[in-house]
């Protein structure tokens, strides 16, 4: 006769074992991780256009009716007899606008002591501005920087229509040294598509304050094409949904740039080259002198205790994280992909013909340029994680480099126990760049021109390299490698409605968002060995203290029976 | 006796409950791809046009996108749809499976996750196909096959340019039918 506790016992396991036979049969693997290595997305077609599509024009509200004014009434040739219509009326805008970086491209950084600014630092993109002036002066604040001796002076030569333009038709080519076309022509080059000549007069009669597409025309283009230097700042944002951004939606509050970025004397608050960490405690008063004071913060509006007392938990996180971090969960979210690689060091590449090659992805991106090296794209990008304290120093033209490692062409101070740090988002945008090997510094290339040394035209990296340090009266050895660099950006733009912020599970749990931030214990991701011991210890023990105190009882009671 | 009965019982509601567990890795598989979003749907999509046994594109879509007009954002998803006439016909003859149909066209999803990777989502059509007889049974087992051959990837082959524009799918979002390409 069989045991009646086997039996139910063999019945059990009999159904673990139908239920496991059943699993093994049908089982896929729920993820399989693929043995193939990971080719990345390309890049994007050959971009620098400055005509980011113009926001829908609002009614006006501005005293002035620019068309009526005497002075803007007759055809303008140039740029520059614009300007100087401008300035009859508005005397010092001139002398405002040659104080600022937007003009002078240069700021010298009073903490590092660093001479920065476009015009001098080497980035790892587009890589740097002297030898190239004519073409990246396209974003340029005024009309005619073709070479080192452009007169910074000469008031008629800041553009006044570049930031002012309402019409959507004012439109500066890399090229031209920061003049908008005045005769019909071909662009890109041999592309068969015409832009039309400026109407200076029309523009000039259209102007007024400026809008996310005057702005993005420069901003959203940086670094060559649309989202290419940025992940927060795209032609997606020139009209953006709810969902891209909460403050600039088209359909919802419809902040421009300058609604955060409040402008005095047209200086532009809100420098990448100094940018606030850690603001100021508190929403700042608009018009209220105060040190420091950065009104493009999140912070200057919202304080520093912005979540209601239904979630007071989240606001014991402020000090800690900046706003940036929970409530930007990706960048690039406007489905244009930002660039996140740019290997110069395979560019020069020619087909049989000796023709400059253009390879493009899957999604129809750019891959590979001769002119310009491989690229890769990302969309929807998890940002990386770091504390900051808003300085950054640079990898100049002098700093000596270390080529077996990577160079961080800015590098993010900050740390946990300084007091001025916080968990801040950025993209980290990877590349290979030039470097001089023997002495050990960032090189220029000279890309653009129709003379020989210029990179884009004949492919000589020795020509080039020559050429481009000559500009900048420095030496180059005549050897020349590629070093990998990495340069950062704070993300702050594309700012997702509240419930689309990150969830506590994003960051407290393994392998959340903030896994490789160092200097802080945060529950669910970190844990204490000894402590753990001593709790499952204690969780043993009282367990096996049950066992053994319900055995001694049961035993008692039968001995007692 | 209780004892056996019990013990039955128990077997069966540990079984059960294993089943209700293992189910949703039963029915459908997640695998890593070693591509991007779009390369990684451009090579599926050639794959779905190289497997032969009349499999044809009929739509790309994209959910995600419903989600921004609504004002939200999930990260990326994208449903590669596909369709062989030589499967869905015997299907779509036998009026007692007919309702099958809801099953058509078969589905691909790329998406990526939080990790920042990339992944290939696919059902289970062979043992979903078992639930039905063997008539359904013997098809979607093809249709496995097939599918398998959908993720197989040659890393050393060029990447394929994206197809948007596939016959019934608008490529751009959103939810809504779309028949074509072969269904």
């Amino acid at each position: 006769m069989f045991n009646r506790r086997a039996v139910s016992t063999l019945m059990l396991a009999a159904g673990a074992a139908l239920a496991a036979v059943a699993a093994w049969a049908a089982s896929a693997p729920a993820s399989t991780p693929a043995a193939q290595s990971a080719p990345v997305a390309g890049a994007h077609p050959y971009a620098p256009t400055n005509g980011a599509p113009a926001a829908p024009k609002p009614v006006s509200t501005s005293t002035a009716d620019h068309s009526k004014f005497k002075e803007l009434q007759r055809p303008f040739a140039s740029g520059p007899e614009v300007t100087k219509a401008c300035l009859s009326c508005h005397t010092e805008a001139a002398k405002q606008v040659m104080r600022t970086k937007h003009w002078t491209w240069e700021f010298m950084n009073p903490d590092s002591g660093q001479r920065l600014g476009k015009k001098n630092v080497i980035n790892n993109f587009c890589t740097a501005v002297p030898s190239n002036y004519q073409f990246c002066t396209a974003c340029h604040v005024g009309y005619g920087w073709k070479d080192a001796n452009f007169d910074f002076s000469n008031q008629n030569a800041v553009d006044c229509l570049v930031c002012h333009d309402t019409t959507g038709k004012y439109r500066k080519l890399p090229g031209l040294a920061g003049h908008p076309p005045y005769k019909d022509m071909e662009f890109p080059p041999h592309s068969g598509k015409i832009v039309k000549a400026a109407d200076l007069k029309m523009v000039a009669q259209n102007v007024g304050k400026t809008s996310r597409a005057t702005c993005g025309a420069c901003h959203f283009y940086g670094g060559g094409g649309d989202a290419v230097k940025h992940g927060d700042l795209d032609s997606s944002m020139t009209n953006p949904g709810k969902y891209l951004d909460i403050h600039m939606a088209k359909d919802g509050n419809n902040f421009t740039c300058g609604t955060c970025h409040a402008t005095s004397s047209h200086d532009v608050p809100g420098s990448r080259y100094t940018p606030t960490a850690m603001p100021a405690k508190g929403a700042q008063m608009r018009g209220k002198k105060e040190e420091h004071a950065n009104p493009a913060t999140c912070e200057a509006c919202h304080g520093s205790r912005p979540h209601p007392l239904t979630q007071a938990k989240l606001n014991d996180h402020t000090d800690t994280l900046a706003c940036q971090t929970c409530h930007i969960p990706q960048f690039a979210r406007g489905n244009v992909a930002t660039k996140m690689v740019w290997d110069w060091s395979t560019a020069g590449k020619l087909d049989e013909k000796g023709k400059p090659i253009v390879i493009k992805d899957s999604a129809g991106r750019v891959a590979y340029d001769s002119k310009k090296g491989d690229f890769r794209y990302e969309s929807h990008v998890i940002p990386d994680y770091i504390w900051f304290n808003g300085t950054v120093n640079y990898t100049l033209r002098d700093t000596k480099l270390n080529p077996d490692q990577v160079v961080k062409i800015n590098s993010f101070e900050g740390s946990p126990t300084d007091g001025k740090s916080k968990i801040w988002p950025i993209k980290v945008f990877r590349g290979k760049q030039p470097y001089d090997k023997v002495s050990m510094s960032l090189l220029i290339p000279h890309t653009y021109g129709q003379d020989e040394a210029a990179f884009w035209s004949y492919f000589n990296w020795e020509k080039s390299l020559t050429a481009g340090m000559k500009a900048v009266n420095e030496k180059f050895s005549g050897q020349y490698g590629f070093v990998s660099t990495e340069m950062s950006w704070p993300i702050t733009h594309m700012v997702a409605p509240k419930d689309d912020a990150l969830k506590c599970t994003q960051c407290h749990s393994h392998h959340g968002r903030l896994q490789k931030v160092a200097g802080i214990y945060m529950p669910g991701r970190d844990a204490n060995p000894y402590l753990n011991f001593l709790g499952w210890a204690a969780a043993l023990l009282t367990f096996l203290g049950v066992l053994i105190h319900g055995a001694l009882r049961i035993y008692l009671n039968r001995k007692g029976n | 006796m209780w004892k056996v009965i019990g013990g039955f019982v128990g077997g069966i509601l540990f079984t059960a409950l294993l089943g209700y567990q293992m189910m949703p890795s039963m029915m459908f598989t997640e695998r890593l791809s070693p591509f991007d979003m779009e390369e990684t749907i451009a090579r599926i999509q050639q794959n779905i046009q190289q497997a032969g046994n009349g499999w044809e594109l009929s739509g790309l879509r994209n959910p995600a996108r419903a989600v921004q007009k609504d004002g939200g954002n999930v990260l990326p998803v994208m449903m590669i749809e596909a369709c062989s006439t030589k499967y869905s016909k015997p299907i779509l003859n036998d009026d007692s499976v007919r309702f099958l149909s809801i099953l058509m066209p078969c589905k691909v999803t790329v998406y990526k996750k939080n990790d920042g990777k990339t992944y290939i989502g696919t059902m289970n059509a062979g043992l979903m196909g078992k639930m039905f007889g063997p008539l359904v049974g013997e098809v979607m087992g093809h249709v496995a096959d097939d599918q398998k051959k959908f993720v197989v990837f040659d890393p050393s082959k060029p990447a394929p340019k994206m197809i948007e524009g596939v016959p019934g799918g608008e490529g751009k979002g959103g939810a809504g039918g779309g028949g074509g390409g072969g269904c």
